[in-house]
């Protein structure tokens, strides 16, 4: 957030009349929104466990291993290398997920979540920094098992070694979670 | 600023057993050659009473016991509320006692006190002694003796006061003395209505809050909010842009100062009720007069407010004052002031809210005063402890021991020392949470470390008058500082002079060098960067204007100003670059923000998003979890680049008293304000080259009076673009309104229905390019817009 921003959100604290119909209550979330949320949470996990080890290391082979926020730990390895001058990150690395604890606190109810992850996942393509080259992602993983809470207020969650296919397009995550298709824009 | 303040004109008349003496400042007269009168010691000031029109002239007598203490006050009749106002006030004067063959003796004098109406700030004649007045009518003629009793001589360096009777006036200020500081001249807003602003090109973070001496964190409530002290305990509000007095340190760009109201003696209190927040203070005595408490406060209820505007938002905030005071002897008075406020910001959710912005900050200041023979001191000790939360679970706890002394002494007529010394032992407990931090987020944490800072100050300055008609004022303050190892040292001169060039015309000058350590984007309780990481900062400030006394409570000042900042850290004008010139993936390696002097023409040196030969970031939907970014980078090292700033200009301030049937004033402040970083100066992300306020205040007749303001500036420096040859965003206009209806109900008693608006042209302002390969866009805000229908009251 830039500094103009934040006064611009300080600014805005004023009666500028605006209202933003977000307040409504949440609509309830069925099992297609709740996938939608899951995936995020799976999705995240992978990005926090690369940009705690590999963000900023050398290119070439890569194997690293960190503790999870809220517990359990994560290992990321395989081979990555980059084209700094265009921003982009190619990655071929396997993500193995022991209990991985994370949480994601947010005002969009379909951003909230608190999850456990535990499964390998792969992870081939390239990763961006927009606008100047595109996000290109397949992730895939035989068994993959989530437990925790999705969604404001918080659905219990649970699915226990599912085969996950996903790609990723941008900013356009889709593909199917124990054979249920699902969508979502993170 | 005397005009702001009434002036004291005592005219004492010798009576009773004492026969009176001429005051050093006065003619000789005849006078008994053993018996000396009482000479007045306190600063006699009476500052002219709210809501009261007119002249009014109060005759007092007064009975001054041995020690010089007034142990009676009664006024000859009664002329509310002047009579009540210059009673309570005379009751806390001190004299030198009258003496016979120089034993001190009890003696009873009589006090003329005349109201005028507030004068303006730069009074040009308070600059020197008044000749004697003439003799009042009823005056005895026999054995008289004049003493004119002057307020405080002005300080040159304070351009501005602002007692809370004009504010009052001053529509979009709502009655708030701080608030009304953006109307002077110097003063250059960030955005309209947010109370943070540049002075004389110094950012927010630089600028120091003060409340009788005690460094205030936080002076406004969060977003747009009224200052963090009722109104009602805020005597007047001086403004210093620049080589202010020495016992104001550590801040290298301006000082905001607010005194708060002498202890009243007499029950009274005021209440206000607004559209966004009640707020009440009632002071009363006790122990026979020779206490005073005060309790006030105040609480918004904006939340309701804005539930049906912005439902998804959280706003609350609160502040509490609270004084008490005890003469021990009538030399010594112990006095307890406390004071805090809080701030929440946050967003609803189906469950827990979530927290953007919560602060809050408590201040207890015990004092001991105590009148010398020809001045004073205070000694205090200031317990303080700070709270700030963002994000969630990203918190800072600090706390703060301070204490300092202060004296003052007059040497003779011409000469008046003042020195004092002060500390402030500050602990900082830093909380990141349990998010994961990206390594440019943990690179600007790393400025903000648990630890423990000690800043230590001695300061001492004489106001000398070696001519009729020419004050200078040379002071020095040395302020240590110490954070995490690191010590600095800041040697602050400081030059002022008034020069009475006629007798409406008077000529002032300020010099003075400040130091200060790195600062935050803006006052934020407990967010003081540690480590002194690049030194101090340091400002070279210098001004010279005139005053002109234009008559009919008239007057006229224009100042010239001249300000070099060195190593300065300047947060808000080193935000991270746009798109400018350089390729598609990189970003100019050599400027920072603000710089808009590389244009395609001149392609500067441009950087890659992340560093060749490394991985970089996952930013899938924009970034967070740990992803780190150029802009993260940036933000990183705003707390790190240190700026060469320059400032220059031309203030007017033209004013006739908002108090008078028909008043108002002009202010136009004609300045540039650039930094220079690497190979480039340019001009500063908040430079504003005109600002202009316009106030009008006019009474309607049956205690009618409505007031209008305009506000008009000149909008902030954009990146260059290719497809728009200008170089700045559009300017910004806003028109402020405000009307009150005043019932006296008792001579004391009073209250008043008002309605007041802030930007009534609901005008929206340019705040930033958005920039794109494709051009640029200016991006509005607003219109932000405050609404208020009130009642007040007082008795």
């Amino acid at each position: 957030m830039t500094f103009h921003r934040v006064l611009v959100l300080a600014a805005g604290l004023g009666l500028s009349g605006c209202s933003d119909p977000q307040a409504e209550p949440s609509p309830p979330c069925d099992q297609e929104c709740q996938d939608r949320t899951a995936a995020r949470a799976l999705r995240e996990t992978m990005k926090l466990v690369y940009n705690i080890t590999l963000q900023g290391n050398a290119v070439g082979p890569q194997d690293e291993t960190t503790p999870c926020p809220l517990g359990g730990k994560a290992r990321v390895f395989g081979q990555a290398t980059s084209n700094a001058k265009f921003g982009s990150t190619e990655v071929s690395l396997t993500y193995e997920l022991a209990a991985c604890h994370s949480l994601s606190r947010d005002e969009e109810a379909g951003e909230n979540y608190d999850m456990v992850v535990t499964g390998s996942v792969s992870q081939t393509g390239t990763l961006a920094v927009q606008p100047t080259a595109t996000t290109a992602l397949v992730m895939q993983s035989a068994a993959i098992t989530l437990e925790g809470d999705v969604y404001d207020p918080p659905i219990g969650y649970s699915i226990t070694a599912c085969a996950v296919e996903m790609g990723q397009d941008g900013n356009q995550l889709s593909g199917s979670l124990c054979g249920r298709q699902f969508g979502v824009g993170l | 600023m005397r005009s702001l303040r009434f002036l004291a004109l005592a005219v004492l008349l010798s009576a009773g057993h004492a026969h009176a003496q001429p005051a050093p400042s006065t003619p000789p007269q005849a006078a008994a050659p053993t018996l000396i009168a009482p000479k007045v010691l306190s600063d006699t000031t009476v500052l002219y009473p709210d809501h009261a029109r007119g002249d009014a002239t109060v005759v007092l007598t007064l009975v001054v016991d041995r020690t010089g203490r007034v142990t009676s006050a009664v006024p000859s009749e009664v002329n509310e509320p002047f009579s009540s106002l210059a009673t309570n006030r005379a009751l806390g004067w001190r004299f030198e006692p009258a003496t016979r063959n120089g034993v001190p003796v009890v003696a009873k004098i009589r006090v003329e006190v005349v109201f005028h109406e507030p004068e303006p700030p730069p009074e040009a004649a308070a600059a020197t002694p008044e000749p004697p007045a003439p003799a009042r009518p009823g005056a005895t003629k026999e054995e008289r003796v004049e003493v004119v009793v002057l307020g405080e001589h002005p300080e040159p360096s304070r351009t501005a006061t602002l007692s809370r009777a004009e504010v009052r006036q001053i529509p979009g200020t709502f009655g708030d003395p701080f608030r009304a500081i953006e109307a002077l001249p110097g003063v250059t807003p960030i955005v309209s209505g947010l109370p943070f602003f540049f002075i004389r090109g110094a950012p927010p973070g630089n600028v120091g809050y003060f409340l009788d001496g005690i460094r205030v964190p936080l002076l406004f409530h969060v977003g747009i909010g009224p200052s963090v002290v009722h109104p009602v305990l805020i005597e007047r509000v001086d403004l210093y842009p620049g080589g202010y007095p020495a016992r104001f340190g550590r801040f290298a760009g301006g000082i905001v100062a607010g005194e708060t109201t002498l202890p009243n003696p007499e029950l009274h209190g005021e209440y206000n009720l607004r559209l966004f927040d009640a707020g009440a203070a009632v002071e009363a005595p006790f122990a026979a007069g020779r206490g005073t408490a005060l309790v006030g406060g105040r609480y918004s209820y904006t939340a309701m407010l804005l539930s049906l505007l912005s439902p998804e938002v959280l706003l609350e905030y609160w502040d509490y004052q609270a004084r008490a005071t005890y003469d021990l002897t009538p030399e010594d008075r112990l006095g307890v002031f406390a004071f805090g406020s809080y701030d929440y910001l946050g967003q609803k959710t189906q469950g827990e809210p979530l927290t953007l912005f919560a602060t809050e900050f408590h201040r207890v200041d015990l004092r001991y005063d105590r009148h010398l023979p020809r001045g004073k001191m205070r000694s205090a000790l200031t317990l303080g402890i700070d709270r700030s939360l963002v994000q969630q679970d990203r918190s800072v706890v600090s706390r703060l021991y301070g204490g300092r002394t202060e004296v003052e002494h007059r040497v003779d007529h011409a000469v008046r020392v003042r020195a004092g010394t002060d500390f402030a032992l500050e602990t900082y407990g830093i909380e990141l949470g349990s998010q994961v931090l990206s390594p440019s987020a943990r690179r600007a944490a790393e400025n903000f470390p648990s630890r423990t800072d000690l800043t230590f100050g001695m300061r001492g300055d004489a106001v000398i008058t070696p001519a009729p008609g020419f004050d200078v004022t040379p002071g020095l303050r040395i302020d240590l500082y110490a954070s995490e190892g690191v010590s600095a040292v800041g040697i602050d001169p400081r030059l002022a002079t008034r020069t009475q060039l006629s007798e409406r015309l008077h000529l002032l000058t300020a010099f003075g060098i400040a130091h200060q350590p790195p600062a935050f984007v803006v006052p934020v309780p407990g967010f003081q960067p540690g480590g002194l990481r690049g030194g101090l900062q340091r400002a070279v400030q210098e001004s010279m204007g005139v005053e002109l006394d234009l008559g009919d409570a008239t007057t006229l000042t224009a100042t010239v100003f001249q300000n070099a900042f060195f190593d300065m850290s300047d947060p808000l004008g080193t935000t991270e670059p746009e798109l400018d010139g350089c390729p598609p993936g990189s970003y100019p390696d050599d400027s920072i923000g603000g710089d808009y002097g590389a244009t395609p023409d001149t392609p500067p040196d441009c950087a890659n998003r992340f560093e060749p030969g490394t991985l970089g970031p996952d930013r899938s939907g924009g970034g967070g979890q740990g992803a780190d970014s150029r802009g993260g980078r940036r933000f990183a090292e705003v707390f790190e680049v240190r700026t060469l700033g320059a400032s220059y200009g031309l203030e007017l301030f033209l004013k006739r008293r908002l108090t008078k049937k028909l008043g108002g004033f002009v202010s136009y402040t004609l300045s540039r304000s650039t930094r220079s970083f690497g190979r480039r100066t340019y001009v500063a992300t908040f430079d504003r080259t005109h600002v202009a306020n316009a106030a009008v205040a006019y009474d309607l007749g049956r205690r009618w009076r409505a007031g209008s303001r305009v506000v008009f500036y000149t909008g902030l420096p954009k990146p260059p673009d290719p497809f728009d040859g200008s170089t700045r965003l559009p300017p910004f206009f806003r028109l402020d309104l405000r009307l009150e209806k005043r019932w006296q109900l008792t001579p004391t008693v009073w209250i008043s229905a008002v309605a007041e608006a802030m930007n009534a042209t609901l005008s929206k302002e340019a705040v930033q390019s958005e920039c794109t390969l494709e051009g640029c866009a200016a991006e509005e805000i607003g219109p932000v817009t405050i609404p208020s229908l009130g009642v007040e009251g007082g008795f």
